[in-house]
């Protein structure tokens, strides 16, 4: 009886908490479908209105180039940021030596520099090498992760040392045992890393605004901030454009989420 | 073969990476709102190639936040590229701009005659004898009435063209028990309604050197009390939100608004209050100085000195904002963009009578009030005043603080956060 109380209050937090965290998304696709008259109101039924609002984005705000831009970012963020910070973690993890520790940790420190206070700097550097206004010059910045260096030599604590061993008996070079041995068998890791990496390169604002200056190299992001800057913005365009920019994000989650879980759980078992 | 495809679809993401070289003669422009000012730059730019047609334009669109955060970072830099030709910079940021980056904007003194502009415009861009901007768009606020409300509470509007904030609420008083509306609606906590007392009087936060004149400023104080009696006397709907504020008036909550001429457009979006609304000049605080006139944002052109085709630029400006009356408007009717270029106002669209405002001509009315606007000196950091002063109108609300000591409070908390 008791146990049946418990469980009764249980499911009634869970519940209010499942509406409050799908609420938005919610009001989100609801919005889509309406005109922004409606949305101000206040209006949380389906409309009719999503093909108007679609083709709207499409014409007169031209997305389709600012989702290509938005994806080659995060694709190239994804891949260089997975090589560069698993061989950094791996690194770290594998090759001991005096500084070792000491290095680490400053990397870590870099964790505490609050990114606003690098954009000055950074700035200038992108002018050094003439990539304002480019999408390298979004790209590359973001590519060093510190917290997936971090999150890979975590990872590859937990990796059996002596498969390296054995492999550098077998005579495989150092970067073969990386891309032959370890990787293939630590899929989870990183996917999970692929995972954090799409979603901060997808969602990345302040450094993709400071340096995209034209309006056909502007990311998903900026271009949202933009169809909500107006006077009288039209929200239904607003909604439906926050839609297309979840769907990647939605998407590129489910498929690795298997892999996500266990990958945040650890990916060998000893 | 795959992988040649691959391959090839790779090298062409690449290279459509990198950075385009920038045509000749090409004037970048950045600003916010799609609707307004990118809409209105668009215009303007195309009336200029017809003119010049190997200049190219680009006019960027953004988030208002965006534009700030953008100009900031590279000023800052000091990296000469990347800059766009015109930017767009709100009035109440102007000086912050213009004497943090000294040297980055372009001098237009002899460029414009500044006569012809209105001349409160002129001096919120002025810094050491020097003009750096071209005037734009008016904030010239006015009281927007409900003729049918006002009528049904007996009330003239003939009659209210000079009253001060005091008549105001007890006008409100009488229309709240007569036809049971609020007089107004606001955020308690915005200070927009503030910034329109302040300037009626031609006083704002700090005083001629830009030190903060919070504690000891009496028109500050007297706005501070029509603030709290706007909302003890019940007569103020409070909304939190601009699209809450606007659809109080929309959905016919309210008989009047006062706040800057740029609500027109949100206005006349509610079609079935044709004919019902009129416009008076806005009440004035009972105070010596005090005109029946004001103005809530607004903003300019400015040109960075470190741009490509500054030139090109200035000579656009010149051309279509300080010599296009048509342009003017053009902009007036599509925008409902109020320009601050007074020659633009002996033009047709300005003298047009409205059938939505009961067939009063406006325009006319807001043109007169536009040039009784008094001077003020912005400062440098008007949105940290008006958040300091914010901050303390809950004490002041529910009588814990008298005014007096609010606003002792506010300069304190404000030196304070701004280390003066």
């Amino acid at each position: 009886m008791r146990r049946k109380l418990v469980y009764t209050f249980i499911y009634i937090f869970l519940s209010i908490s499942a509406f409050i965290s799908i609420f938005p998304f919610y009001w989100m696709i609801v919005g889509s479908t309406n005109a922004s008259v409606d949305i101000i109101k206040g209006k949380i039924t389906f409309g009719t209105k999503f093909i108007e609002n679609f083709k709207n984005l499409i014409e007169t705000f031209g997305l389709g180039q600012v989702l290509l831009n938005s994806l080659e970012v995060s694709i190239f963020v994804v891949i260089g940021s997975l090589i560069v910070s698993s061989l950094a973690g791996y690194g770290f993890e594998i090759y001991k030596s005096k500084s070792r520790n000491r290095v680490y940790a400053v990397v870590l420190w870099t964790l505490m520099i609050p990114p606003a206070a690098l954009m000055v700097p950074l700035f200038r550097l992108m002018n050094v090498f003439n990539l304002i206004d480019s999408l390298w010059g979004v790209i590359l910045p973001m590519i060093p992760s510190v917290f997936l260096i971090f999150f890979f030599r975590q990872n590859f604590q937990q990796y059996p040392k002596e498969i390296i061993m054995a492999a550098r008996v077998d005579g495989a070079s150092e970067l073969r045992i990386f891309f032959s041995i370890v990787m293939p068998s630590m899929k989870a890791t990183y996917a999970a890393a692929a995972i954090y990496a799409f979603m901060t390169s997808w969602n990345a604002y302040l450094w993709p605004l400071v340096i995209i200056q034209s309006s056909e190299k502007r990311t998903m992001t900026l271009f949202i901030s933009n169809l909500a800057s107006g006077y009288n913005p039209d929200f239904g365009v607003v909604m439906t454009g926050v839609v297309v920019a979840t769907l990647p994000m939605i998407i590129v989650f489910f498929a690795l989420q298997r892999y996500f879980v266990q990958g945040v759980l650890g990916s060998v078992k000893q | 073969m795959k992988k040649v495809i691959l391959m090839l679809l790779i090298i062409s993401m690449l290279i459509g990476l990198f950075g385009v070289v920038n045509a000749a003669k090409k004037v970048t422009i950045w600003c916010w709102d799609p609707n307004f000012n990118v809409a209105i730059m668009e215009e303007a730019a195309s009336r200029y190639q017809k003119l010049h047609p190997d200049v190219e334009f680009e006019v960027v669109s953004m988030a208002k936040a965006d534009v700030e955060q953008k100009l900031n970072t590279i000023l800052a830099s000091g990296v000469k590229r990347g800059l766009p030709e015109i930017v767009l910079i709100e009035d109440y940021n102007a000086q912050k701009y213009l004497q943090s980056y000294p040297g980055s904007f372009a001098d237009l003194t002899r460029e414009f005659n500044y006569k012809e502009f209105a001349p409160y415009k002129v001096k919120l861009m002025t810094l050491n004898g020097k003009v750096y901007g071209v005037p734009f768009d008016s904030g010239v606020a006015g009281w927007f009435y409900r003729r049918d409300y006002f009528e049904q509470a007996g009330i003239n509007p003939e009659d209210l063209k000079n009253i001060t904030w005091d008549e105001f609420i007890e006008i409100g008083k009488i229309v709240k028990e007569k036809t049971g509306k609020y007089m107004i609606s606001g955020d308690p906590y915005d200070g927009g309604l503030m910034r329109i007392l302040l300037h009626s009087a031609g006083t704002w936060y700090f005083d001629e050197k830009g030190n903060p004149n919070i504690a000891n400023n009496e028109v500050l104080k007297d706005a501070l009390k029509i603030y709290k009696e706007l909302f003890a006397s019940g007569i103020m709907k409070e909304t939190s939100g601009w699209n809450e504020w606007v659809a109080s008036f929309n959905n016919g909550e309210v008989a009047s608004v006062v706040t800057g001429v740029w609500i027109i457009g949100s206005i006349k979006a509610e079609k079935s209050q044709t004919g019902k609304w009129g416009v008076l000049p806005v009440p004035r605080l009972d105070l010596p100085g005090a005109v029946n006139a004001s103005n809530l944002g607004g903003s300019s052109w400015y040109v960075l000195n470190n741009s490509e085709n500054k030139d090109i630029a200035i000579d656009f400006l010149r051309e279509i904002y300080a010599k296009d009356i048509d342009f003017y408007q053009k902009i007036l009717i599509e925008r409902g963009a109020f320009g601050t270029w007074l020659p633009a106002q002996n033009g047709y669209a300005y003298r047009a009578e409205d059938p939505f405002f009961g067939n009063q001509r406006i325009f006319l009315d807001f043109s007169e009030w536009l040039k009784k606007i008094p001077s003020v000196d912005f400062g440098l950091f008007t949105y940290e005043a008006d958040g300091a002063i914010m901050g303390v109108m809950p004490d002041v609300y529910n009588g814990n603080l008298t005014i007096d000591e609010a606003l002792k409070l506010a300069e304190e908390q404000f030196k304070n956060t701004l280390g003066f």
